[in-house]
């Protein structure tokens, strides 16, 4: 059986609903940001709203990654750990180091439209098998000790995906 | 009659109904970190085992990363001082003070930080903002960056942009400026200085006059003061005049 890696992804919605302290922060950062920042690509602040922007300044679409500095700080309080996703024991067990910042909507005069994504991608891992709706995964850097390998168990659900895979014939 | 005991009785059963919901939603446990759930409120759907950890980690309010006076990262280079004063032409031209101060430049080779074009391109995030930073000026309208001299790339002059805010966010200037020229100017020197990394030379570069940001600017208002050596770094001065 060829060996199995992947890398799963998690994009984490951000909205005015959001509870976390995390996430408020986020929404609040990330729209302090924008309003600076949209100014550059709105001038005479002839729209509202971030589609209106981009759809008639479209080197707007850089207010994505521009924006996405607000989050950095953020992301490093992380530890590495993917948030919100855990094992089936409860633990925060996948890691990251790479992610990608998305506005989703935003608007100048409205605060509550705004919205963001935040995609994590994991570090790579070992795809061993599927057990109902569970990926049992390794960390291919760490796998084996006295013939075991340490896996874990984490559950398919929405707004998890699988974003790369590589296949190795062993 | 009928119709109104039949509304009464819905309304009744909704509203009994609903207790029990509101009751699970004031318990604490329902309203913090349980499972996953994302920020438009769409709970997954799926159950998935409660987060059981030790605390943490603790958030805490954290400035925009570009909140900096070193904007070097992991980028190399001759090493360069930006210092722009912020001038008000409002009140006589006095020092604006509290003003934000956005800088960014392209790196020795002419490249800028950004997101590479597929949407699932994913970056580290400990070195994705390079050569961008913002300070707030002092009492004097003073803001210093540490960088590396920038490069330069096909159709522009060597350039450094800012946007201006007042203390409020509101944009109050948006321009870039000029570096001097000639065979001896740090340009010449630094694009030549192999040794420094940088590989372009002067071949191929496009001068002030033919510049179309910098063309009109014939009095050289936009141009910074440049001093310094190769060895030893080189250090920008400029004054910029705001409406505040």
């Amino acid at each position: 059986m060829p060996k199995r890696t992947i890398r799963l992804c998690y994009r984490k919605i951000i909205d005015v609903s959001s509870q976390k302290t995390w996430d408020k922060y986020v929404f609040e950062s990330t729209y302090a940001e924008f309003l600076l920042q949209v100014q550059f690509y709105n001038q005479g602040k002839k729209y509202n709203s971030f589609a209106e922007v981009l759809l008639n300044t479209p080197a707007a679409e850089k207010l994505h990654f521009l924006v996405s500095a607000a989050v950095t700080g953020y992301l490093q309080q992380l530890g590495g750990r993917l948030p919100d996703i855990t094992d089936n024991l409860g633990k925060h067990s996948l890691t990251f180091k790479n992610y990608r910042f998305e506005i989703v909507n935003s608007d100048i005069k409205n605060k509550a439209s705004h919205q963001v994504a935040i995609n994590f991608f994991s570090e790579p891992l070992t795809w061993h098998e599927t057990i109902g709706n569970y990926l049992l995964v390794s960390d291919p850097d760490n796998e084996k000790q006295d013939d075991n390998i340490f896996t874990s168990l984490v559950q398919l659900q929405p707004f998890l995906s699988i974003c790369s895979l590589k296949e190795e014939t062993i | 009659m009928e119709h109104t005991r039949k509304n009464f009785l819905k309304n009744f059963l909704i509203g009994s109904a609903s207790v029990p919901l509101i009751l699970a939603a004031c318990k604490k446990d329902a309203v913090t970190e349980t499972g996953t759930t994302t920020g438009s409120d769409t709970s997954t759907g799926s159950c998935t085992v409660t987060a059981t950890e030790t605390a943490g980690p603790f958030p805490t309010i954290t400035p925009s990363s570009l909140v900096r006076s070193d904007i070097r990262l992991d980028r190399t280079g001759v090493a360069f001082t930006i210092n722009i004063t912020i001038k008000n032409k409002n009140n006589n031209c006095a020092a604006l003070s509290g003003a934000l101060v956005d800088i960014w430049h392209c790196d020795k080779d002419g490249y800028y930080s950004e997101y590479g074009g597929t949407s699932m391109q994913a970056v580290n995030y400990t070195a994705v903002h390079f050569l961008r930073g913002r300070q707030v000026t002092d009492a004097n309208g003073l803001v210093t960056f540490t960088s590396i001299f920038p490069g330069w790339y096909q159709g522009r002059a060597t350039h450094i942009h800012t946007h201006i805010y007042n203390a409020a966010g509101t944009s109050l200037l948006i321009s870039q400026i000029s570096f001097p020229e000639g065979s001896s100017s740090a340009v010449a020197l630094v694009n030549s200085s192999t040794a420094n990394g940088y590989t372009k030379g002067m071949t191929g570069y496009t001068y002030n006059s033919s510049d179309d940001v910098f063309k009109d600017d014939t009095a050289g208002a936009q141009t910074g003061t440049v001093t310094g050596s190769i060895s030893a770094g080189y250090a920008l001065a400029v004054t910029l005049y705001v409406a505040a």
